[in-house]
Parts: C-alpha cells; structure tokens; sequence
C-alpha cells in the first residue's frame, strides 16, 4: 500500500512542479558520564530534509523527508516519508490521500491524545517528532465544527535507541521480534474520527481511535536473553479536549480512556498557560504553563512548570526552561533551550537537561531511574536551503 | 432678598447656558469625530475579499535593514470584522507559519497561530496584543483591523500633513487591553483616508508615528496604502510595510478562512 502510494505521489509531484526547499541540520550531544551501559559521552548527527510543497488553490502536493545519520547509534538512522499527500478539496469536502502527519490536542508538555502518527523516540525523548502515516482522511468543515474521518494505511513501528545510544530503558529491545495482536501484524487498517469546534472563549474536540496502538507494551523475549520485545496491541482509545480562554489565561486539558491493553485505563494532562506581555516595561514576553499528569497505569503524577521568555527581537531569541517534578518519588528533572536565529538562513539552539539525583530509594516508582547517568548538553545548528 | 434671589437665578440660568453650551460642542466634536472615522471606515466597504504580498523591513537605530516576507488574504464579513490570514515567507525557519484573525466590532477578535513544523492549530489568547508583531515596530494591535466601535472619538482641528489637508481627531481604544491611552490620526478631507496615526502608549507617552503612503485606487473605489512606516521614538528603531500584488475579488469563500485551511498553508 506504502509503495503504491509513493508510486502514485511521485507521479502526481511530475506533472506539478513545487517549490523546493529543505533544512540541513547538525545535532551534538554531550553527555557528562559514560552510560549505564557504557554507552560513550559524545553523540553527533547530520540530518536532511527536502521538502516540496505546491498549492493549486483547490489542489495540493506536499512531500517532505526526513534523514538522519548517527555517529554512535546506527538505530538511531533514519529515512522516513513525513509528508507525500495530495489534498483535493471539494465544494463540500476536502479529501487528503498519501502520507503525513497530524496533530491532535491542547496541552503543552504531555500529549495524550495524539495518535494518528507513532512517536520518532530516537530524535528526543519528549515525543515530539513523529514519523509519517499513511492515510486517506476526509474533511467535513460546517456551522457544527470540523469532523477529520481518516483511514490509516498500515502500521509504523516506534524506533528505540540501539545499544549504543543514550537515553533507553537498561534493557534493549529487539525490534525484529515486535509481536503483533491483530493478524494482519503491521498492514492492518486503522480507523480514526475527530470533531472539534469552539464555541466563543470555548474549545472543545472528541475523538475515537480503533486500531494498532502506536504505544507498545514490552515482554520478556524468549529468543534473547536480557532483551524486552514490543508488543502492538488492538485498542480503542476515546479522547477529549477542550480549552477556555479567560483573558490572557488558557485553561487546558486532556484525557483518554484506552481499552485492549489489559484492564481499560484513564490517562489525563490538564493545567494552565498564561502569558504576560511586554514584563517589566520591556519588549521581552513570559510565558507560564503548569501542567499536572494522570495515568491509572503509573503511581506518580509528575507536574510540570514551564517557562517561555521571548525576547521579540529581529533573531526571535527565546529561552525555555522546564521543571519536571515528580512528587512520591521526590524526583526533579529540569531542561533549559536557549535559540535564536542566525543571518536569514539558520537557527541555533543550546539544550542543557538534567536529571535529579534518583539514587534514594523511598520505595517509589522513578520516572528516571535509567537515564540518572543521562545529562547532557546540546548544540543544534540548522540551514535553511 | 428677592433681588438676591433673583440675581441668583440669573446667575444660575446663566451657569446652565454655559454648562450646556460646553456639553453641546463637547458633543459636537464627539459627534465629528465618530463621522469623520465612519466615512474613512467606508472606504473599505464593498471590497468583498483581497490578496497582496507584504514585505517587512525592519531599520535599526544604525540603518542596518532586515526583510521578512508574508502572505496576506482578507475577507470582508459585512456584519461584523474582516477575516483575514498571514502566512509567513521569510525568514526561513519561519516559512508557513501562519496567523488567522476573525475581528469583531467590540467583542475581542478571535486568533489562532499554525505552526507547520508540529502540524499544530493553537488559539491564541488575542488580548495579548500589545507586543511586537515579527520583532517589527509594529504591534498585533497594529495589524488588527481598526474598527469604528473600538475607540471613543473627539474632534480636534484641521492640519496640514504631507502637503494635503487633513482633519485631526483623537480616538481613544476602549479595550482596556490596548497597548495605546490614545491616538491622534490624521484623516484627509478629500478622501477621508487616514494618513498619519501618533500613538501615545500607556504613560502618555508619544511611543511611534505611523505614516501611511502611496495609496492607489482600485476597482475605481478601493483605497489601498501601499507603504506604511512605524517610527517609534523610543528606541529609534522603524519598520516599513509594502505591499505588492494587491488583488480584489478572488473569490473567497469562509472554507478559505478556517482553521481547517489554517493546516493547509503548509
């Protein structure tokens, strides 16, 4: 299906020439120790991005790759599809075929709700980047709101660091044995729906996923000694969003209820952002968000408090910074991201994460209990071509 | 004791005369205000929809310049404030990022920002605008479309400004999250187009002088300026808008101001 779609894309992408543009990127990692496993200090990687993006008013061809090589970890290489669709709209519809990526939710630190593309977990361990998914989704936008009907094309593995990468559980996992609940393994057809609409100050979007969870849990492989094995179980996970704009104050949450990985489960992100403009009689914004955590499936409940300063100068210079607290474990992560452009063409950023001394056992679950051993500094420098 | 009640009276009638000779041209002036903002407001009526390309460049204190490139595409909502969306160009690592707007006559306007590299819609909470728009000198307030029902108005005099003659008036911002305590704008009285715009920030300061230049006729109705500068007297710094390709009716339907379009400009 995968091919038949790229060989379709590419013939379309022929007959309509785009514009063509990409992104270079070079990413250092320093970490302070050698690894739990020996892993080594120093991490570089080099990745790619073409990308071509054509709007015909009523027609259009985007296509973006994505390619990454790794000096240490060669799990951690990458050559993935994040964009290949044609989106044809309709007088009364809107119809996107091929493959891409698409965000569900509200909150800022933790996505619960997202679903429709599996997690890149080699790039950064916040989940952010996503890999492509196959897809036909068809939009319906009315007076209601906006309903997304997708049909998901087959099935991505999530991507874990290898032996020799940083940031991983203690014990590999051999993603060759993944075991799958559905027979159909990694083609099996998923199906997704989601309304959203906002009504004055208010947001609100529902959705209901039915198919491979993109989240895997892990057994024991029985080939391997000392190896865990992804299991992609069948589930169906209903989802809410919803937001309330109170002046400068956006009040946010999300929560899913997900069944067909042993007993059903709840899991929930909720919390505020606020942002004060202009602070101390400056150009400088401040950003607030506190973010509070749920899951059935854990003991804690982490809490996050973020900043954003943004300097609103011509470099668009911003500093972030994040606490992660984890209270029953008496836990404290904490991570600082200073960027700013360069010239017109390029972006730097500085990155500096620090994991709280875990070594105390109160008896609780940690939440970084594998990465004590994981701080690290990191330079990232992007060309726009 | 008649006579001096007498006298008062006359004293108070002419009180009363004075107080309402005051209140009349008081609202006179008021009342001139508003006309001359709604007759520059019906400028813009009729136009229906436009698209343009708009270059920013933003000169330090030193000269030195820097461009930002955009997108722009309005459409006219005859009942209540234009939809309009900005898609960003250049600089590169900003390439398709892109602001909808819904204004409203008096209700705060509606905002969402789309970032392509999360694939992401937000809302933002569009009372924060009184911060700079793209690092320009320029606010979000700035870029918003300036409806009648947003300012009290009085009447002040008329003035040369850039050689033609002009009606001053001063408009006051009622929303309390204005950036601005007041405006003066300068308002042609040939064509009742707003020429110059002097914004005092909120200690009253005079903070930037806003010129608009260069308009041109389109549709035989359509004023368009086709540079506007903001000089801020602050900092010294200055940020000069142009516009190109400025295109009406294009047929623009709301399904291309949506926030499902939003996640289609890249």
């Amino acid at each position: 299906m995968l091919k038949s779609i790229l060989m379709i894309s590419i013939l379309s992408s022929q007959l309509i020439v785009g514009e063509i543009i990409g992104e270079l990127s070079f990413d250092n990692r320093y970490f302070f120790d050698i690894g739990l496993q020996e892993q080594k200090k120093n991490h570089t990687s080099f990745s790619f991005s073409p990308e071509i993006f054509k709007d015909d008013s009523n027609r259009i061809f985007h296509f973006k790759a994505k390619l990454r090589k790794d000096s240490e970890d060669s799990r951690r290489n990458l050559n993935d599809i994040q964009e290949l669709y044609l989106i044809n709209i309709f007088e009364d519809k809107e119809i996107k075929f091929g493959v891409s990526k698409e965000f569900w939710g509200v909150t800022e630190t933790s996505h619960r709700v997202d679903i429709i593309n599996q997690t890149d977990f080699t790039e950064g361990f916040d989940g952010e980047e996503k890999l492509g998914q196959p897809m036909i989704k068809i939009s319906l936008e009315r007076q209601w709101g906006l309903l997304d009907i997708y049909t998901l094309l087959g099935f991505r593995e999530r991507n874990f660091s290898g032996i020799k990468g940083r940031l991983r559980l203690p014990i590999p996992i051999s993603e060759k044995d993944s075991h799958y609940s559905s027979s159909s393994k990694n083609k099996r057809t998923d199906f997704a729906i989601r309304w959203s609409n906002y009504y004055d100050n208010f947001d609100l979007a529902i959705s209901h996923f039915s198919g491979t969870s993109r989240e895997p849990r892990f057994l024991q492989s029985v080939n391997k000694v000392n190896a865990l094995v992804p299991i992609y179980e069948v589930i169906d996970q209903t989802g809410l969003e919803i937001q309330y704009l109170l002046d400068s104050l956006a009040i946010k949450g999300e929560i899913i209820s997900r069944s067909g990985q042993g007993e059903r489960f709840t899991a929930a992100t909720y919390g505020f952002e606020y942002t004060q403009v202009g602070v101390v009689q400056t150009r400088i914004d401040l950003g607030w968000v506190v973010e509070f955590n749920h899951d059935d499936r854990l003991e804690s409940s982490p809490f996050v408090l973020g900043t954003r300063l943004s300097f609103n100068d011509i470099y668009d210079s911003q500093i972030l910074s994040g606490f992660i607290v984890n209270d029953r474990s008496k836990e404290l992560g904490f991570l600082l991201e200073a960027s700013r452009r360069v010239g017109e063409c390029c972006l730097l950023s500085l990155e500096g994460v620090y994991f709280g001394d875990t070594d105390e056992d109160n008896g609780q679950q940690k939440l970084f209990q594998a990465f004590k051993e994981d701080d690290f500094l990191r330079i990232e420098f992007i060309y726009y071509l | 004791m008649k006579v001096l009640s007498n006298l008062m009276d006359k004293q108070f009638i002419v009180l009363t005369i004075c107080i309402t000779l005051i209140c009349i041209s008081g609202n006179l002036s008021a009342n001139k205000g508003l006309e001359i903002a709604i007759l520059s407001d019906k400028n813009n009526d009729g136009f229906v929809d436009s698209s343009s390309t708009m270059t920013m460049n933003l000169i330090n204190k030193r000269g030195d310049v820097v461009t930002r490139k955009l997108r722009f595409k309005r459409l006219e909502v005859p009942a209540d404030g234009d939809k309009s969306i900005a898609i960003f160009e250049s600089p590169r690592d900003v390439k398709g990022v892109a602001i909808l707007s819904y204004a409203h006559k008096v209700e705060a306007d509606d905002q969402w920002l789309y970032l392509p590299a999360l694939k992401r819609v937000k809302r933002i909470a569009s009372k924060n605008k009184s911060g700079p728009f793209l690092g320009s000198e320029f606010s979000f307030e700035d870029f918003s479309f300036q409806e009648v029902e947003k300012y009290d108005y009085v009447y002040l005099k008329e003035d040369i400004c850039l050689d033609i003659l002009c009606y001053v008036i001063e408009r006051k911002p009622l929303d309390p999250y204005s950036g601005y305590t007041k405006q003066l704008v300068w308002i042609d009285k040939k064509n009742y187009l707003v020429q110059k715009i002097h914004h005092f920030d909120r200690k009253s300061f005079h903070l930037k002088t806003q010129l608009f230049k260069d308009y041109r006729k389109y549709e035989g109705f359509f004023w368009q300026p086709h540079e506007i500068e903001m000089i801020n007297h602050q900092n010294g710094k200055k940020s000069i808008l142009i516009f190109d390709n400025v295109k009406l009716k294009n047929g623009f339907t709301d399904r291309d101001f949506s926030q499902g379009s939003l996640k289609r400009s890249r």
